[in-house]
Parts: structure tokens; C-alpha cells; sequence
């Protein structure tokens, strides 16, 4: 379903992304971890056709990413960490317009966003009344993954789709992507929260510096290395060594 | 898997569902709108359409395009010149500014590029609605034109419609040209030159425009009757504005053999316009918005400036002038949004130089008593300056990080609004003083006349603490959307009227001996303002915050 062969992406003399090569099947959920600036979110960026490689390739659902990029967006789904919309629109307004663009007709897109509002619990005036901007945060992540799913993609990149749900929306959010996986979808979950990863995904990703530092399943991971779990086994690698202690030492530097 | 080619089951199903291209241009238009963001915005109170929109800018361009019935004695070429002249200048000044934030919105890159549609049909879409604002901008302009015409004595009953022939097919010519320009610029400089490239580009043209009003009348008034094409006015050709005035001519006017060339020419170079901006470089666009997610290392020499403005702060006289550390701090703040913040640049800048071009016309204007005048106004027009830089400086596509000042242990904005009233006395208006004294100095040489300015550099904190008094204390705390061009413009318009009453009182003193009377009275009046406004403005407390 994806296959990532060296990819990278340089910004000036710095690489962001180092050789990534990576193959993903259908119906996976693969967590994408990485501390922060190790290249996650640039390689989603180049994976959903919003940034160039600077060399390597890619290929979704049977297409390539430099030669038929229209094709792989029609194919994909993005969650974008930002969870940026335009806020002068309201929800049923912005929906409708991500619905045209992907040639959904408007009876068919007013049917599918009445389902997600049905999943998400949300009310049909506010879709309709309220501008973006006067939503809650979890509110616009709601229709910012509605979004992304409206067209019915095959293939989903979620950046820290959590941000901003509350404990019920996230339950059932975990719920809708193990049930999308189990119908053939693809899911590419980044995310700093690990005990989701950790439960949700069935494989795991590690990189940092834009290399690839660890690839399996997490249960398999976490035992080879003798980690415990996920989370400790993250630390490990990616340098966060005695951050207990580290932390403790901060702290008392705010004693009077 | 769905095997290459086939479409997920949701798209096979498509019936009649609107195109990208369509679902866009609507986006666009409700952007441009309601604003892209939506604080204090109602849905059922955002105008539904451009002419609600704009409509008291589209007052105010129709009464100006008044100015073209007391040209209808005037031949069409020279009617036309004027017309294309002037629509061009509002038309460059408008796509110019809204430019940058419609072709290049950084938060919509996360909606929109990773969506099924080509960088061409985005581009277009946004051209579509720049050229539909332009041609009501340009038809309001144009409007009581179109009848002037009509009067030329080489005039005909076609000229309304060959004049909004060309006045559309300029529109486009402008509008291909801002984007062209963005486009060349993005492709040789990159985006951070480009920045500041078109910020230069927006200050030059605001102030060519203010030129083209004050001087395009006075010429044609001078030379209309023989500003008529023939073999040795080839020169015209160098002018874009002519090329249409050519069409005009040439359709509707004397049909001179010259004008064919120049309509010829508009018809041609539009074309090819628009073929380099929309088709040709259309690539550069899409790697022009994909730049706009990168993160750019920031060059060597911004880092030794922003040392060189910390180092600035710490020693005399400045930090004399600025003890409070909160102050300092919004100082420092504001001055990096003036070097570094393309929105806050593209609103300030090109806002306060159309006011430095009165006081110039004025320097140089001949007359009896304008030259004690014109310098009497200089100084009082510099007190716009501060009036009109901390007002702009309220707006800020960042307004919420203002939050940080709120949750700040203060008791209000004071200490913040004399920062930032420091920043723009000190690299906005002591730079242009220092200029104006040196141009009067050269002019009118140093024999006292100099001493005229001193009426409005006396007023100056008088006039730098208005913004804050009328509540605009707080840099960059309100968004874009709330700067109300109309409420500005009368604020403006008083300050104008004060600053002349000032400037003529005091030439009028310097004349009947006077002036240092009268600088006195005027003295202890500043000193009394001032007091009693920096009295309020300490007193001021944070508004609440909903």
C-alpha cells in the first residue's frame, strides 16, 4: 500500500529526512515516533504531497509521488497536527468544500457528514451556525478528521490526532481507526502519547535525525530490548537518559 | 488495496458534485469576505457581497473618479491617460497588498496542499477573485469616466464601452502583473527576499499613486489639449497606462495610427501577462506555497541585528529614554515586528507613505506664502506619522500571543504602549524629521525658515499618545479583520484638519511676528495634553478579554 524507498528531504545543509525506506501493507496501523524534529512530520508532508523530496521515492496505492501526486492525495487522508482550518467558514460550509474537491456530489457528501456527526456527537446547528473559529479545540479536530475521512480513503496519515479530544471522542476515535484497519485501510499514526501507540498500532516506527531507528511490533520490541515498555524503550533510544533525575534537579531550582 | 486507477467506492459514485475549480473560487470569495478568521464575526452579519464588502471604499474611489468630469473638454487620449493612470495605481495598490496573504497563506497550506488539485486551479481560483474585487474597484473608479468621454470633442457614443473593455483587460494586466511580479522574485530571491521585495514594491506604488493623483490633473489640466499621439510621442509607449488609453483612443477616440500600435501593444502584452504568470510559472507557484511549510534557516547578518538592537537598548541614550524593563521589552518586540513581520511591514509601511508625500508637494509648491507654509506644514504633518504607525500596529495575524501581556503581573497597557510609542518615534518619525529638516535646509536655506517645523515636532508626543488614549494600547492584540479602514480614514481626516489649522496658525504668526508667542502658548498647551494623557493612560486597565 505505501512503499517509501530512500527517501529525503534536505532544508538548506540540513536533512530532515535521511534515506527513509519503508514498506507498509494494508490494513496496518503503524505508529511514527520520533522526539521532536526527527522528521516525522516532514516525512508526512512528503508522503501526502504537500512538501518535494529531495531525492528517493515513494509510491501510494500503486501511484507515484512525483509523477501522479494528484492521484496520491486523492488516495490519502491527513490529519495535520496544526489542525488548521478556515476559521471565517462554518463546519458544514468547510466540509462541503473538502467534499467538492474531491468530486464528492453534494447529496452524497450532506449524507456522509450527517454520519460523522452522528459518530463525533455533534449537533447539526452548531455545524451550520457557528464559525470555526468559535468551536473548541476538540470540536475542530473533529471536523478536521472528518475531513480527512470524507472521501473514503484508502490510506490515513493522523499527526497527534488526539490533540484536543476529550477522554470520550478518544475512545471512540481509537476505536473507528482498529476498525478501519481490520477493512483494509492503511493507518499512519504519529503521535508522542505511547501508550496508545503502544495499544493501538501494530507496528511501530522509530526514527530520529531522519534515520530509521526501529522497526516492528511493539510487543516484540519492547521484549527484545527488554525495555519493559514502549515508552522506556523510546527514552533508550532516542537519548533521554535519567530524565527522572534530571527533572527532579530542575525543580529544585525553584525552591526559594 | 485499490489497485492504480481505480477510485475509492465513494468517488465512483460521483454525480454532478461541483468542481475544484468552482468549490475554490467560492472558498476564495468567502474568505475575502468574511476575513479568514472569524473573531467578533458573525455569520449572519458577514457581508454576502463585494459590494457590501467594500462598499464605502467603493464610495470613496467613485466620488474621486468624479474628478474626471471636469476633464470633458479634454481629448480622449488625454481623459484616458488619466483614467488608466489612476486605475492602475489603485488597482497596483490593492492587488499588491492583498497579493501576498491570498497567494501565499501559510496556515492554508495544511488545509489545501494535500487535496486533490493542481497548483494552476488554486492559482486561478484566487486570480478569479483579485480580478472580480479589481473590477469593481476599477468600475466605481472608471464610473463617471465613462460618461466623460462622451463630451471629448473627439469623443463618440462608443467610448463607455471601449473604455470598460479596456479598463477590464487592465484589471487583468495588473493583476497578472503583482503576480508575475511574486512569481519572478520567488523564483530568483526566495521567499525571504521576496518579503521584503514586495513590501518595497507596495510603498513605492501607494506612493506613486498619491504622486499620480496630486500631478496626472495638473499636467493634463496644463498640456491637455496637446497631449495627442503622433510620431513624437513614442515616448508614451514606455507608460503601461497609455497602452489602454491607445485602446481607448483607438476604438472610441481620434484613431490615430500611433493608438492602434498602443492598443495593439495593451491587447499583446496582457496576453503574454497572463500566459508567463498563469501558465508558464504556474510550477513556481506550487513550490512557491510547499516553501511556505519548510522551515528556513534564518541568515547570519538577522542575528547580528537583532544583537546590534539589544545592544541599542542597553546604553545612552536609549536606555535612558526606556528604564521601565517592560517597556524595553515591548520596544524590542515592536521593533522586530517592524524588521522581521511581513503583515505588520506590508500594513505600516505602506500606510504611513502616502502621508509623506503631502509634505513634499507642499515643500515645493510655488505661491505667495507657500513656502512659509508648506515647511509649517511639513512638521505638522509628521505628527501623522506616530498617529498612524501605532494604529496600524494594533492589528497582528497573531493577535492571541497578546494574551502573554494580559496574564503579565501589570495593572494595565501603559508600559507596553510607551515601548512600542518609542519604536516608531524613534526609527519611523526622527528618520523622516531628519530628512524634511535637511530637505528644507537645502531648499530654503538656514535662515530661520527652519524653525517653522518646530510647531509639529512639539506635538509630537501629543499625537504619539492619541492611538493609545482612543484605547489602542496594545501592539498587535487585534486581528486584521477589525482593521476598519473607514473608522481610520476619519480619524485620520481629523488629525489632517488639526495638523493644518496648527501649520497655518503658525505660518500666519512667523509672518505678522508672532511665532514665538505663539510657540510658547502652543508649548505649555502640548505640555498640559501631555500630562493629562499619560494621566489616562496609566490609569487604563486591561480590558476583559472575551
Amino acid at each position: 500500500m505505501i512503499s517509501i524507498d530512500q527517501l529525503t528531504k534536505r532544508f538548506g545543509a540540513q536533512t530532515a529526512v535521511d534515506a527513509l525506506t519503508l514498506e507498509i501493507p494494508a490494513g496496518q496501523i503503524v505508529g511514527f515516533l520520533g522526539p521532536n524534529g526527527a522528521g516525522k512530520s516532514t516525512t508526512l508532508r512528503m508522503l501526502t504531497g504537500m512538501i518535494e523530496p529531495t531525492s528517493g521515492t515513494a509510491t501510494i496505492c500503486g501511484f507515484d509521488l512525483r509523477r501522479d501526486p494528484i492521484e496520491v492525495k486523492r488516495h490519502v487522508g491527513f490529519v495535520p497536527e496544526s489542525g488548521a482550518v478556515f476559521e471565517s467558514l462554518t463546519g458544514l460550509e468547510y466540509l462541503e468544500m473538502v467534499a467538492a474537491l474531491y468530486g464528492i456530489p453534494p447529496d452524497a457528501a450532506r449524507r456522509r457528514i450527517e454520519q460523522f456527526i452522528a459518530f463525533f456527537d455533534l449537533s447539526f446547528e452548531t455545524l451550520t451556525d457557528k464559525l470555526l473559529g468559535a468551536y473548541s479545540k476538540g470540536m475542530r479536530r473533529k471536523v478536521v478528521i472528518t475531513s480527512a475521512l470524507l472521501h473514503n480513503p484508502p490510506v490515513v496519515f493522523f499527526d497527534e490526532p488526539l490533540d484536543g479530544l476529550d477522554a470520550n471522542a478518544a475512545v471512540g476515535f481509537k476505536a473507528l481507526i482498529q476498525t478501519l484497519a481490520r477493512e483494509g485501510k492503511t493507518i499512519v499514526y504519529s503521535s508522542h502519547i505511547l501508550d496508545v501507540v503502544e495499544r493501538v498500532c501494530h507496528r511501530v516506527i522509530i526514527i530520529d535525525k531522519g534515520k530509521l531507528l526501529l522497526d516492528g511490533k511493539p510487543d516484540e520490541l519492547v521484549a527484545t530490548h527488554n525495555s519493559g515498555t514502549l515508552e522506556r524503550l523510546f527514552t533508550q533510544l532516542t537519548g533521554g537518559t535519567e530524565l527522572e533525575q534530571r527533572a527532579e534537579d530542575f525543580a529544585k531550582t525553584f525552591r526559594p | 488495496m485499490t489497485p492504480p486507477g481505480d477510485k475509492p467506492p465513494l468517488l465512483a459514485s460521483r454525480l454532478s458534485a461541483p468542481t475544484p475549480s468552482q468549490a475554490l473560487r467560492r472558498l476564495f470569495l468567502t474568505l475575502f469576505l468574511r476575513g479568514r478568521t472569524s473573531r467578533g464575526l458573525d455569520k449572519k452579519g458577514a457581508p454576502k457581497t463585494i459590494g457590501r464588502k467594500i462598499s464605502l471604499i467603493l464610495l470613496v474611489y467613485g466620488a474621486f473618479g468624479c474628478i474626471a468630469l471636469s476633464m470633458m473638454q479634454q481629448p480622449v487620449f488625454a481623459l484616458a491617460i488619466y483614467l488608466h493612470a489612476m486605475t492602475f495605481a489603485f488597482l497596483g495598490m490593492f492587488v499588491a497588498s492583498s497579493a501576498g496573504e491570498v497567494l501565499f497563506n501559510k496556515e492554508e497550506a495544511d488545509i489545501l496542499l494535500h487535496r486533490p488539485i493542481d497548483s494552476k486551479t488554486m492559482l486561478w481560483s484566487k486570480i478569479y477573485v483579485l480580478v472580480e474585487v479589481s473590477l469593481f474597484i476599477a468600475g466605481a473608479f472608471n464610473l463617471a469616466g465613462l460618461f466623460a468621454g462622451l463630451g471629448s470633442p473627439d469623443g463618440s457614443w462608443r467610448f463607455p464601452f471601449v473604455h470598460a473593455l479596456s479598463t477590464a483587460i487592465e484589471a487583468l494586466f495588473c493583476t497578472g502583473c503583482v503576480v508575475l511580479a511574486y512569481q519572478l522574485c520567488l523564483r530568483w530571491f526566495g521567499r525571504e527576499r521576496l518579503e521584503g521585495l514586495m513590501t518595497t514594491t507596495q510603498v513605492v506604488v501607494s506612493i506613486a499613486a498619491v504622486l499620480g493623483s496630486q500631478i496626472l490633473p495638473r499636467i493634463i489640466f496644463r498640456f491637455g489639449s496637446t497631449m495627442t499621439l503622433n510620431e513624437s510621442s513614442w515616448w508614451f509607449m514606455l507608460l503601461p497606462p497609455t497602452w489602454f488609453a491607445g485602446f481607448d483612443d483607438a476604438l472610441a477616440g481620434s484613431a490615430a495610427r500611433l493608438s492602434w500600435v498602443f492598443a495593439l501593444t495593451a491587447v499583446l502584452s496582457t496576453g503574454l501577462v497572463l500566459w508567463l504568470a498563469f501558465v508558464k510559472l504556474a510550477h513556481t507557484y506550487e513550490r512557491g506555497l510547499q516553501t511556505l511549510e519548510q522551515t528556513i534557516s534564518k541568515p547570519r547578518s538577522r542575528k547580528q541585528r537583532r544583537r546590534w538592537l539589544y545592544w541599542l537598548v542597553t546604553v545612552p541614550p536609549l536606555s535612558w529614554w526606556s528604564r521601565d524593563p517592560v517597556s524595553r521589552a515591548s520596544f524590542l518586540l515592536v521593533t522586530a515586528y517592524l524588521i522581521r513581520d511581513r503583515d505588520v511591514k506590508l500594513r505600516v509601511y505602506p500606510g504611513i507613505a502616502p502621508m509623506l508625500i503631502f509634505p513634499f508637494i507642499f515643500l515645493f509648491q510655488k505661491g505667495a506664502g507657500m513656502g512659509d507654509l508648506g515647511i509649517a506644514f511639513c512638521g505638522g504633518y509628521l505628527g501623522l506619522i506616530p498617529l498612524i504607525a501605532l494604529s496600524m500596529l494594533q492589528y497582528s495575524q497573531q493577535w492571541q500571543a497578546t494574551d502573554i501581556f494580559r496574564s503579565a503581573p501589570m495593572r494595565g497597557p501603559a508600559a507596553i504602549y510607551h515601548g512600542a510609542r518609542r519604536t516608531v518615534l524613534l526609527f519611523l518619525t526622527l528618520p523622516i524629521l531628519l530628512i524634511l529638516a535637511v530637505l528644507v535646509s537645502v531648499l530654503r536655506g538656514l535662515d530661520g525658515e527652519i524653525l517653522l517645523l518646530l510647531p509639529g515636532i512639539i506635538a509630537l508626543p501629543v499625537y504619539s499618545l492619541v492611538p493609545g488614549v482612543i484605547g489602542k494600547a496594545i501592539p498587535f492584540s487585534t486581528p486584521i479583520e477589525e482593521a476598519k479602514a473607514a473608522s481610520r480614514g476619519a480619524n485620520m481626516f481629523l488629525a489632517l484638519m488639526i495638523s493644518m489649522l496648527v501649520s497655518t496658525i503658525a505660518s500666519v504668526a512667523w509672518s505678522h511676528g508672532w511665532f514665538w508667542p505663539f510657540m510658547a502658548v502652543e508649548a505649555v498647551a502640548v505640555i498640559g495634553l501631555y500630562i493629562g494623557m499619560r494621566h489616562t493612560l496609566a490609569n487604563m486597565r486591561w480590558k476583559s478579554a472575551e
